[in-house]
């Protein structure tokens, strides 16, 4: 089972860091341009978390590897909002990741960010992305790489719905009109999330 | 350059906490990893623990009201900014009562922030959290400010009522009541003649010129939208005070707790002459100030300036403000 958590977080981690310039490039526009650097450091840090965890560990403490380093490891506060939706999808995902699971520990994961953040669809945050992926998610067919999909199009459609908000919540707040036209890169980053295990 | 006596912004955080922790080692813990200090003797009668944090450059909030009868944990952030989540959580974890973790929190969007991935994390681990949010800042209550009231001076008057609450043995639940009734009945304003000195640049936060007033200044250099002629102090105390009675409807025969707090660089002679003028501005409003602080609490570095708050009291709250506390720096 293994196999499943680390096959997903490694494939995100290369994809975020095959990203990094162009969630950098996204953050000079909307907020101080840490968000790329914030992720990719984090994504290196979990992997070799993961190279050095027991052959065997379960789904759940596979991505609650992801959680710590998120949670402890990463200042602004985009990264650690990554990390609480890590700690519920690790909580649901228990001895085996399922599409079942991974409903549960979005929906769990968007509940904890919204309760923290404040942000609803339409303040161009990575709620816009999770937000769709949950409902997507909703009632998904049975195989995980199914499920993973039909978020990861829901999570890729909200973050290009974001380019052409103007920000309420977070950084990209404090800049206004200057950020019409950008994506939010926290949105990209679930697009990019919920791809990895398609 | 940079005035301060200190190497780099961060050097002077993480020197100041170490002399801090070594010249009150009778009262406090400090834990540099990942940054947080904790009461050495804490109350005996507690089953919630307190804990507030926010950025550094406030001194002595938040570290200084650590000990008996105030907080059990506090979490200094690098200046201005907030405490990283983990330190919150560690800290929590370290102090948290069988009642659980209480939060107090002065509401900046970052502080809330941190505190709440910290609560979730607490939570996820079945340690029951609540937080209960400093919103007294009367210059910046308008309609046109989504997130609200900033958090100031009122935050040790609330740490001071909670603390004494909290010996007594209260729940989670009537903490937080108690402490958003304290919160919605304090409100406070501040002025300043100068900015503070930034520590990254070694220059005044903004440029005021001689004779001016930064009527409604924040404590981290925010300015205010008014920009006035400095007037003769007891007219400005009056003022000030007129609007914190309106702002909080008190009438006459009302009483209040009333703290004078310098933002750093107010010499302690001109904070007790503001003292003397609240205390007849009060009175023209027949309100009764039954308590009072004067002191340098809620700091804003090296600014020069001073803030007045006003929070409702009654019998009850006075006998938790007279409650003994003893930390580096409550002085009532």
């Amino acid at each position: 089972m293994t196999h499943t958590a680390t096959t997903w977080l490694r494939t995100f981690a290369a994809a975020v860091l095959a990203a990094e310039p162009d969630l950098t490039a996204l953050d000079q526009a909307t907020g101080d341009g840490d968000f790329g650097a914030n992720m990719a450091g984090a994504l290196r840090l979990v992997q070799s978390d993961l190279d050095s965890l027991p052959p065997g560990a379960a789904d759940g403490e596979v991505i609650a590897v992801a959680a710590r380093v998120f949670l402890d490891k990463v200042g602004g506060t985009s990264g650690p909002l990554f990390g609480l939706l890590f700690q519920e999808l690790a909580a649901a995902a228990g001895d085996g990741l399922t599409s079942d699971a991974l409903a549960t520990g979005a929906a769990k994961g968007l509940a904890a960010i919204q309760r923290v953040g404040e942000a609803e669809v339409g303040d161009k945050t990575l709620v816009d992305a999770l937000s769709p992926a949950v409902d997507a998610l909703r009632g998904c067919p049975d195989d995980l790489a199914s499920a993973f999909a039909a978020a990861a199009s829901a999570a890729e459609s909200g973050a290009e719905s974001t380019a052409g908000i103007r920000a309420r919540r977070g950084r990209a707040s404090y800049v206004g009109d200057h950020a019409v036209g950008v994506s939010d890169p926290g949105a990209v980053a679930v697009g990019l999330l919920f791809r990895a295990g398609a | 350059m940079s005035p301060y006596f200190a190497a780099s912004p961060d050097s002077l955080v993480d020197d100041g906490l170490a002399g801090f922790a070594l010249a009150h080692a009778d009262l406090v813990h400090l834990i540099p990893d990942p940054g947080y200090v904790t009461a050495a003797a804490p109350s005996p009668g507690r089953v919630v623990a307190l804990v507030s944090g926010g950025g550094a450059g406030h001194e002595p909030l938040h570290a200084g009201f650590v000990g008996a009868g105030m907080l059990d944990a506090a979490c200094p952030g690098r200046i201005f900014a907030s405490p990283h989540n983990r330190q919150i959580y560690e800290a929590s974890r370290a102090v948290a009562g069988s009642g659980g973790v209480l939060h107090v929190v002065k509401n900046y969007t970052g502080d809330k922030i941190n505190f709440g991935i910290a609560a979730e994390r607490l939570q996820h681990d079945g340690i029951r959290c609540a937080r209960v949010l400093v919103d007294d800042d009367l210059a910046t209550d308008s309609a046109d400010i989504a997130v609200g009231r900033r958090g100031t001076g009122a935050t040790v008057v609330v740490e001071k009522l909670l603390g004494a609450a909290a010996d007594q043995g209260l729940d989670l639940d009537a903490l937080v009541a108690l402490g958003e009734r304290v919160a919605a009945g304090s409100r406070s304003l501040a002025v300043a003649t100068a900015a503070h000195t930034s520590p990254a640049t070694g220059s005044p936060a903004f440029a005021l010129p001689a004779g001016q007033l930064e009527y409604g200044v924040g404590i981290h250099g925010e300015r205010s939208g008014s920009t006035r002629p400095l007037t003769d102090p007891a007219s400005l105390v009056a003022d000030m005070a007129d609007s914190l009675v309106i702002a909080l409807g008190l009438i006459p025969g009302d009483r209040v707790i009333t703290v004078v707090n310098g933002l750093g660089g107010t010499t302690p002679l001109e904070l007790y002459g503001v003292h003397h003028h609240l205390a007849a501005a009060l009175a023209d409003h027949g309100v009764t100030a039954q308590r009072h602080l004067v002191d340098s609490v809620v700091t804003a570095l090296d600014m020069r300036g001073f803030s007045l708050t006003l929070t409702r009291t009654d019998d009850d709250l006075t006998a938790l403000w007279d409650a003994p506390a003893r930390t580096a720096a409550w002085k009532a």
